[in-house]
């Protein structure tokens, strides 16, 4: 009991600290500006096409893409989140305040993964309305929309929970942006293109490969599947916050 | 009440603390002393969970800190006042702090007006001087109104008017009944107000006692004047202890005045002033410790020099 209410209380700080720290803003609103501005043109390309070759076609589907950028800026806001506290020394009150070190860890995951996810789902439902406003061809249909979100939530969440733990891991914000902008967008590109095999196939279980996989529904190779794309996001996700947790849980609080 | 017992810590192949084992009473200031790099702020960080022992215990009111439900409630603590996010206000680092463990917000306010920070409770702490990071550090040690406190070097950065404001803080909290342990490298910043002192050198235990014990049991000692000082310096030094204190003056420990005075004059050796100086906790502090300095100036051997650091 008394654990979870602990958990409860930290959840409140955790937010609180989300939300206080300037950066938090100052990416949030670089994004949605973003991604607004990409959903407008995307639906007015749509709405100059005039064709509507496939009949299944969504306002959803224009506006997916967008996810590869949110992507890319919840993950930077999870590793400024949960880096930064090493960067200001800030990780001593912190710790001093909550010392259970698991609870801090599942407060943290679960505050900056949800609000991601929410910030996620949100603009991209905004992307997707601006397609819908101007191509009078492409609806909002509730299944995909249902889908789509679901995609959102999955890329999201997974990276973002894989920032929290590479920030953990590496308990510096240099650090984390580097190491996630070279998962998702570096490595991918550079070993995916190089004429070695064993390197191709490594970039295909990347977290960028993964995501690209899953937003676009085909990967490098034919036989990469949107499957495996989310195994590959989840698994990332996964190791990556068992080895940040495990640093936070068994290591000294130095900055 | 906090209790050390066996506390050991090793980094790498530096031992830090070295099996320390000692108790703070509750309704006392006790002084934490060391050189820089004794192993003061290592040990309070094991105390708040921040570091993990090699070995040993430390525990506050029986328990590990971290298995305090509500910790703030307990203990609270100023390690490192800079340690802080510059970008959110004074208030808001405090409203955090209660957050985590469930403390009204209405006591954010109340702390803010004991530390005298109102007026600059929300502005952001990147504006803060250092005494106002160390006024925030300790409204937040306060803020769970807990039983035990702990200051690591506390008078760094403050002002005199800081300097004073702190130790009459110190006092207050000792008078209702709550544990206060306060380090520093410096003996005369805790002099005043410390009812005991835990001197360590090295991570090791160098003396726990009232105040009055340490200086009673090692500070005592005669100085004299001679021209000839070097001759009596060699003289002394066959029976006590003996060192410059100044152009042709020497700090003898071990001797009484007459025995001094009585083996001057038997050699020959003119003296111009002999006298007996009290014990002052610095000496004190300084014969306790040396040899247990890490690092140590040519100059350093001067009981009212700072310990060199
Ligand atoms: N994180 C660390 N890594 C390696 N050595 C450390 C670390 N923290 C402290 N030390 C070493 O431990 C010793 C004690 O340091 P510290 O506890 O800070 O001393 P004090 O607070 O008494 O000045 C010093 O030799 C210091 O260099
Ligand atoms: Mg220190």
């Amino acid at each position: 009991m008394t654990v979870l209410r602990t958990f409860g209380r930290t959840v409140a700080a955790e937010w609180l600290r989300l939300v206080t720290v300037r950066s938090t803003w100052v990416l949030l609103v670089l994004l949605a500006l973003a991604v607004t501005a990409l959903g407008a043109l995307a639906g007015y390309d749509a709405a100059q096409g005039a064709g509507f070759d496939a009949p299944a076609r969504t306002a959803w589907d224009d506006a997916r893409f967008t996810l590869l950028f949110l992507l890319f800026g919840l993950v930077a806001l999870s590793c400024v989140a949960t880096a930064s506290d090493y960067g200001t020394g800030g990780i001593v009150p912190t710790l001093q305040w909550t010392p259970r070190r698991g609870v801090l860890l599942a407060a943290r995951t679960v505050v900056v993964a949800g609000v991601s996810v929410l910030v996620g789902m949100l603009l991209l439902t905004v992307a997707a309305a601006l397609v819908a406003v101007q191509a009078d061809g492409l609806g909002l249909s509730p299944d995909v929309g249902a889908s789509t979100l679901g995609d959102t939530a999955l890329v999201v969440g997974s990276g973002t929970v894989m920032g929290v733990g590479l920030g953990l891991l590496t308990r510096s914000t240099a650090g984390a942006l580097v190491t996630a902008i070279g998962l998702l967008v570096v490595l991918p590109l550079v070993l995916g293109n190089l004429p070695y095999e064993t390197l191709r196939t490594l970039a295909e279980h990347l977290p960028g490969t993964g995501a690209v996989v899953v937003v676009f529904g085909e990967g490098p190779s034919p036989e990469t599947t949107a499957a495996q794309g989310r195994l590959t996001l989840l698994a990332w996700a996964a190791g990556t916050l068992l080895l940040g947790g495990l640093r936070l849980l068994r290591t000294d609080a130095t900055r | 009440m906090i209790s050390v017992r066996g506390l050991t810590k090793d980094f790498g192949r530096v031992r830090a603390v070295d099996d320390l084992t000692f108790d703070v009473a509750p309704g006392t200031v006790t002084g934490f002393l060391g050189p820089n790099g004794a192993g003061k702020s290592t040990t309070m960080r094991m105390l708040l969970g921040l570091d993990r022992p090699t070995s040993g215990t430390a525990t506050v009111g029986g328990r590990r800190y971290a298995e305090h439900a509500a910790p703030l409630r307990e203990v609270g603590a100023l390690l490192d006042a800079s340690a802080v996010h510059p970008g959110r206000t004074g208030r808001t680092h405090l409203r955090i702090a209660a957050r985590t463990n469930g403390i009204p917000l209405a006591r954010v306010d109340e702390v803010l007006d004991r530390v005298g920070l109102t007026g600059a409770a929300g502005r952001r702490v990147k504006g803060y001087s250092l005494g106002m990071r160390q006024r925030l550090g300790i409204a937040a040690a306060l803020l769970g109104d807990p039983p035990v406190l702990l200051f690591d070097e506390p008078v760094n950065g403050l002002d005199l008017e800081g300097v004073r404001w702190i130790r009459s803080l110190f006092r207050e909290c000792a008078a209702e009944g709550r544990t206060v342990l306060v380090s520093s490298h410096l003996m005369s910043e805790v002099q005043l107000v410390a009812d005991r002192v835990v001197i360590i050198g090295r991570g090791r235990l160098v003396a726990d006692a009232a105040v009055g014990e340490v200086v009673g049991a090692a500070g005592r000692r005669v100085r004299v004047r001679s021209p000839r000082a070097d001759a009596l310096a060699r003289l002394l030094a066959e029976r006590g202890e003996v060192t410059s204190a100044g152009p042709d003056e020497l700090d003898v420990v071990g001797l009484t005045e007459a025995e001094v005075g009585t083996a001057a004059h038997e050699h020959g050796l003119p003296v111009h002033h002999l006298a007996e100086v009290a014990g002052s906790l610095e000496a004190a502090y300084w014969s306790l410790t040396e040899g247990e300095v890490e690092f140590r100036g040519e100059d350093a051997a001067a009981p009212e020099q700072e310990v060199a650091g």
